[in-house]
C-alpha cells in the first residue's frame, strides 16, 4: 500500500504538509545560528516569489524590486522610532500604503515602456531611492537608522514564514487558479492579441505590479526589525534585486515553486560561503555564473525540469521513496 | 455596383474618410466602407493595400489619424483596443498572436476572461470540439502546427461571443480539413446572428463564403460588389494586374 497518493494533486498536496510541518517544528529543533539562516532563506523565497509576479507572470524585468523592499523597512524603522514610537505591528500596515503609492506612480507611466526601457526605469527608480534616503536627515541619511532590538529569533522565524506562505499562496490563487491569472499571462505572451480580447492590460500590469511591491514592502518590514538596523545601501541596493533575479530564474522564472527553490538554494550557498570562507565576494561569482548556466542549459530552471517530465522525475523519486500505488498513475 | 442594400441600412461596422500616415506611407487614404448586421464581407486587394492596417484601425490596436469608425452605433475611433473589444468586435491577427507559453485551453478561457467569464468552461469545451481541437487541448499553442494555430485563434474570436469578427486571411495556409472546419464554423456562427469582415486572397473562398466584396487599393476601398460584379470590374482587374503601359 502506497504511503502518498498516486493522484498528483493529492501528492503535491502531502508534499505541502510535509513542508509546512517541517518548517513549522524547525525552531524547536536548530540553534539560533540555524535559525538565523532559515530566517533569511525564508526571507529570499519570499522576496523572489514577489520579483516574479511581475518579471515571471506578467513578464515586466524589474531592476527595482529592491526599492519596495527598503521602503517597507524605512517606513517601519521611522514610525517606530521617535517620535512615533508605533508598535511593529501598526508600521507594516503603513509600509504597504506608502509603497502601494509609490507603485501606482512609478508604474503608470514605467509601465508603458518595455524590456530593457522598463528595467533601466525602475532601476533608475531605486537609485533615486538610496540619494533620497543618503540625502535626508529623517531617514538617517548614509549613516543608517536603529530600530529598537527584539530579541525573538522564533517571532521573525515565523513572521517570514507566515508572510512567505502568504506570497505563494497569493501567488497560487491569483495567477495559477483565477481569471486575473489568465489575464497576467495573457498579456505577458502577446499584449495587443490580449488587448484585442477585452484585457485592460494597463489596469492588469499596475495591478501586479502593486501587489509584487507590496508583498516585497513587508518582508522589508520584517527585516528592519529584525535586523534592528537600517541603511540605504543595505535595503535599496542594486544587489538584493539581483539576487532576486537569478533566484527567479535558477528556480523557473514565471513557475509557481521556482522562486521558493532558487531562493533557498541561493541564499543556503551564500551562507555556506561565508561560513567556510568567511567571505561572501565568492558569492557574487556564483551569481553570474549561476546565470550563464541557467541561460544556457536550463532556460526554464529547476521547476522547469518538473515540468518537463511531469508524472515521471519527480513521480520516479516519489515512487523510489514511499513505494508506487497498486493502480499506478491516473 | 451593389453597395450591398442591407449593409447600407443596419450597418454593424461603417468606416467614413479613414486616414492613417506611417510617414509618408498612406496606409488608409480615406476608407468608406460598410459592413452590415449578418454580414460576411470580403475585403481584397493587393499586399501592402492598406487591409490589415484597416483593421488595427477598427479593432483600436491603432489609432487613426482622422475619420469617422462606428460600431454597432458607437463613435470608436481613437477609442482603446480593449474598450472595442468589450463592445463587441473580436479580431485575428495576419500572423497568429497566440498565448504561446499557455494551453490551448488557458488560450481560449483567456479570451473569455474580460467581460464572458460566465459559463467560459462550457464554452471553451465546445469552442474545442467545433474546431476539433480536444486532443490537443492541454497542450502549449506554441507546440500547435500552423494550421492548429490559426484554429485557436479563430477559436479565441468564437470565445469572445462577439457581434463582429474581422478575420485576417484566417485560411491561408491552412490543410484543406483545417479550412473546412473553419468554413463550417464561419456559417454556424453567421446563423447565430455574428458579422464578419474577412480578409482573404484566395478567390475560392472569397466566392464560396462572402455576400459582398469589398475590394481595396492604396489605402482606399475602389469598389464593391458581389463576387461576379467583382470579377468583371475592369477597375479589379487594373488593381490586381496593373494598368496597360
Amino acid at each position: 500500500m502506497a504511503l502518498i497518493p498516486t493522484n498528483p494533486q493529492w501528492r503535491g498536496l502531502v508534499l505541502l504538509a510535509i513542508i509546512i510541518v517541517v518548517l513549522g517544528v524547525l525552531p524547536w529543533t536548530v540553534n539560533n545560528y540555524w535559525l538565523r539562516i532559515a530566517t533569511g532563506a525564508l526571507m529570499w523565497a519570499g522576496l523572489a516569489c514577489s520579483w516574479n509576479m511581475l518579471g515571471g507572470y506578467a513578464g515586466y524585468i524589474n531592476f527595482g524590486q529592491s526599492a519596495f523592499f527598503g521602503l517597507g523597512a524605512y517606513v517601519t524603522a521611522f514610525l517606530m522610532g521617535d517620535p512615533f514610537g508605533l508598535p511593529f505591528s501598526a508600521t507594516i500596515p503603513a509600509g504597504m500604503v506608502v509603497t502601494a503609492l509609490c507603485a501606482v506612480i512609478i508604474g503608470a507611466p514605467t509601465l508603458r515602456l518595455r524590456g530593457a526601457y522598463f528595467a533601466i526605469a525602475t532601476w533608475a527608480f531605486a537609485e533615486v531611492l538610496i540619494q533620497f534616503a543618503s540625502a535626508m536627515d529623517f531617514t538617517g541619511g548614509i549613516g543608517g537608522i536603529g530600530l529598537p532590538p527584539y530579541l525573538n529569533e522564533r517571532f521573525f522565524y515565523f513572521a517570514m514564514f507566515g508572510t512567505a506562505a502568504l506570497s505563494y499562496f497569493l501567488t497560487w490563487a491569483l495567477f495559477e487558479r483565477s481569471r486575473f491569472g489568465l489575464k497576467v499571462k495573457a498579456l505577458r505572451d502577446h499584449e495587443p492579441a490580449a488587448e484585442a480580447m477585452g484585457i485592460n492590460t494597463a489596469l492588469v500590469k499596475l495591478q501586479t505590479f502593486v501587489l509584487s511591491a507590496v508583498t516585497a514592502s513587508v518582508f522589508g518590514a520584517i527585516f528592519a526589525y529584525w535586523v534592528t538596523f537600517i541603511n540605504p545601501k543595505s535595503v535599496f541596493g542594486g544587489d538584493i534585486t539581483d539576487q532576486m533575479v537569478v533566484m527567479v530564474l535558477l528556480g523557473g522564472l514565471g513557475t509557481l515553486w521556482g522562486p521558493a527553490i532558487g531562493g533557498v538554494a541561493l541564499f543556503v550557498v551564500n551562507r555556506l560561503i561565508w561560513m567556510y570562507w568567511g567571505d561572501t565576494a565568492f558569492y557574487i561569482a556564483i551569481l553570474g555564473t549561476a546565470i550563464v548556466l541557467v541561460v544556457l542549459f536550463l532556460p526554464n530552471g529547476i521547476a522547469g525540469l518538473f515540468a518537463r517530465r511531469k508524472n515521471d522525475a519527480l513521480d520516479k523519486v516519489l515512487d523510489k521513496l514511499v513505494g508506487s500505488g497498486e493502480g499506478g498513475h491516473p | 455596383m451593389s453597395g450591398g442594400m442591407q449593409s447600407a441600412a443596419d450597418p454593424i461596422l461603417s468606416v467614413r474618410g479613414l486616414f492613417k500616415h506611417f510617414g509618408g506611407i498612406k496606409a488608409a487614404n480615406g476608407v468608406e466602407l460598410v459592413v452590415g448586421r449578418h454580414e460576411i464581407a470580403g475585403l481584397i486587394g493587393p499586399n501592402g493595400c492598406g487591409k490589415s492596417t484597416l483593421f488595427s484601425l477598427v479593432s483600436g490596436t491603432v489609432i487613426p489619424d482622422k475619420g469617422e469608425i462606428r460600431f454597432d452605433g458607437r463613435a470608436v475611433a481613437g477609442m482603446s483596443a480593449h474598450r472595442i473589444a468589450r463592445l463587441g468586435l473580436a479580431r485575428t491577427f495576419q500572423i497568429p498572436a497566440l498565448f504561446d507559453n499557455m494551453t490551448v485551453t488557458d488560450n481560449l478561457l483567456a479570451a473569455a476572461a474580460e467581460g464572458h467569464w460566465q459559463g467560459a468552461y462550457e464554452r471553451a469545451a465546445e469552442t474545442l470540439s467545433l474546431l476539433k481541437l480536444n486532443h490537443v487541448a492541454d497542450n502549449r499553442a506554441s507546440d500547435l502546427s500552423g494550421g492548429q494555430q490559426k484554429l485557436l485563434e479563430f477559436g479565441r474570436a468564437v470565445m469572445r461571443q462577439a457581434s463582429l469578427i474581422l478575420l485576417d486571411e484566417v485560411t491561408a495556409g491552412v490543410h484543406p480539413n483545417i479550412r473546412k472546419i473553419i468554413l463550417e464554423a464561419i456559417a454556424r456562427l453567421r446563423e447565430q446572428g455574428v458579422s464578419f469582415l474577412v480578409i482573404e486572397h484566395d478567390m475560392e473562398m472569397v466566392r464560396n463564403v462572402c455576400d459582398r466584396i469589398i475590394v481595396m487599393d492604396s489605402g482606399r476601398v475602389v469598389t464593391t460588389g458581389s463576387f461576379e460584379d467583382i470579377v468583371r470590374s475592369s477597375e479589379v482587374m487594373q488593381t490586381y494586374l496593373g494598368r496597360p503601359q
